[in-house]
């Protein structure tokens, strides 16, 4: 009987160890579109904010970043020619010249074309 | 030669901002390596052939959420190094000789990657699409050639070449 127990035991305690192993090894990814903002700014001040190398705490946060339309390309906005967001439902219906709010995550500088880079984008309005 | 200004105050240069890069690194029977950026940003100066191209090392997304922490975290260390660059001149490139037909051509420069610099010559194909030019790539990179150290117990899972193709879509 002692036995039984011990095996039925060690066997549920694998169960749970193999169960929170592969919860841990595949977790979800974040979901930006439902995190709340940590940052509301504007396209302009975001990029100062990198030039003036005063940006770490911005890095792979989600933000919300509000500015006009410059350019849409392949999948992405630009706002105020500062600021390029990879939009997950794509940039079809978007207007140069409208203003509007997305949100996604900061994800770095682009000092080729002097940019702050969002992706998984969403329209907030 | 490649600072940003110049390269924004002329007009004639072919650019993008919404270029893709591919990299794949898996081995047989274990979980897919393979991650892509949807945003990386490339110029091209048809007078000279000069090419530039910036990748942002946390754009590129990964299947598994782990790998992609770990990867960045880990591996490519991504907040020390935020970015891997391509900075080179496309050999014999003329604007003139660009058709539908993908042309083979070769490109020679320094890619940074993960703080390291190394010259390549890479071979990439260009063609023209009404008024966009493709540019095309497809080359193998090692990780150790970059100080990229992978930790033993999982470098069984990683191979030690890295398939990366890159493709981008330029226009005036």
């Amino acid at each position: 009987m002692t036995k039984r127990r011990r095996l039925l035991i060690a066997v549920s305690l694998l169960l749970m160890g193999g169960y929170f192993a592969y919860n841990y090894m595949y977790k979800d990814h974040r979901d930006i579109s439902t995190e709340t903002s940590k940052f509301e700014i504007s396209a302009p001040y975001l990029l100062e904010r990198f030039k003036k190398d005063d940006a770490e705490s911005l890095l792979n946060a989600t933000m919300s970043v509000d500015g006009i339309i410059t350019q849409t390309e392949e999948g992405t906005v630009t706002l105020d020619s500062s600021v390029q967001c990879q939009l997950i439902d794509g940039s079809k219906g978007l207007v140069k010249g409208n203003k509007i709010v997305i949100k996604g995550r900061c994800i770095g500088y682009d000092d080729l074309f002097e940019v702050v880079k969002l992706d998984q984008g969403t329209i907030v309005k | 030669m490649f600072a940003g200004v110049s390269f924004l105050s002329a007009q004639e240069k072919y650019i993008t901002k919404a270029g893709e890069i591919l990299f794949e690194a898996s081995v047989p029977s274990f979980e897919e390596v393979k991650a892509r950026n949807n945003g990386v940003s490339a110029i091209l100066n048809p007078e000279t052939g000069e090419f530039a191209a910036l990748a942002l090392i946390k754009g590129f997304r990964f299947k598994v959420a782990l790998m992609e922490e770990h990867f960045n975290e880990n591996y490519i260390e991504s907040s020390k190094y935020p970015k891997a660059t391509f900075k080179g001149i496309i050999k014999e490139f003329n604007i003139s000789e660009i058709s539908e037909v993908k042309k083979e051509l070769k490109v020679i420069g320094v890619l940074n990657l993960h703080g390291v610099n190394k010259e390549l010559e890479l071979p990439l194909t260009v063609s023209q699409e009404n008024d966009t030019l493709l540019l095309q790539l497809s080359f193998i990179l090692k990780p150790e050639e970059f100080d990229i150290k992978i930790p033993k117990i999982v470098s069984s899972k990683i191979a030690e070449e890295v398939k990366v193709t890159a493709d981008f879509s330029l226009k005036q």
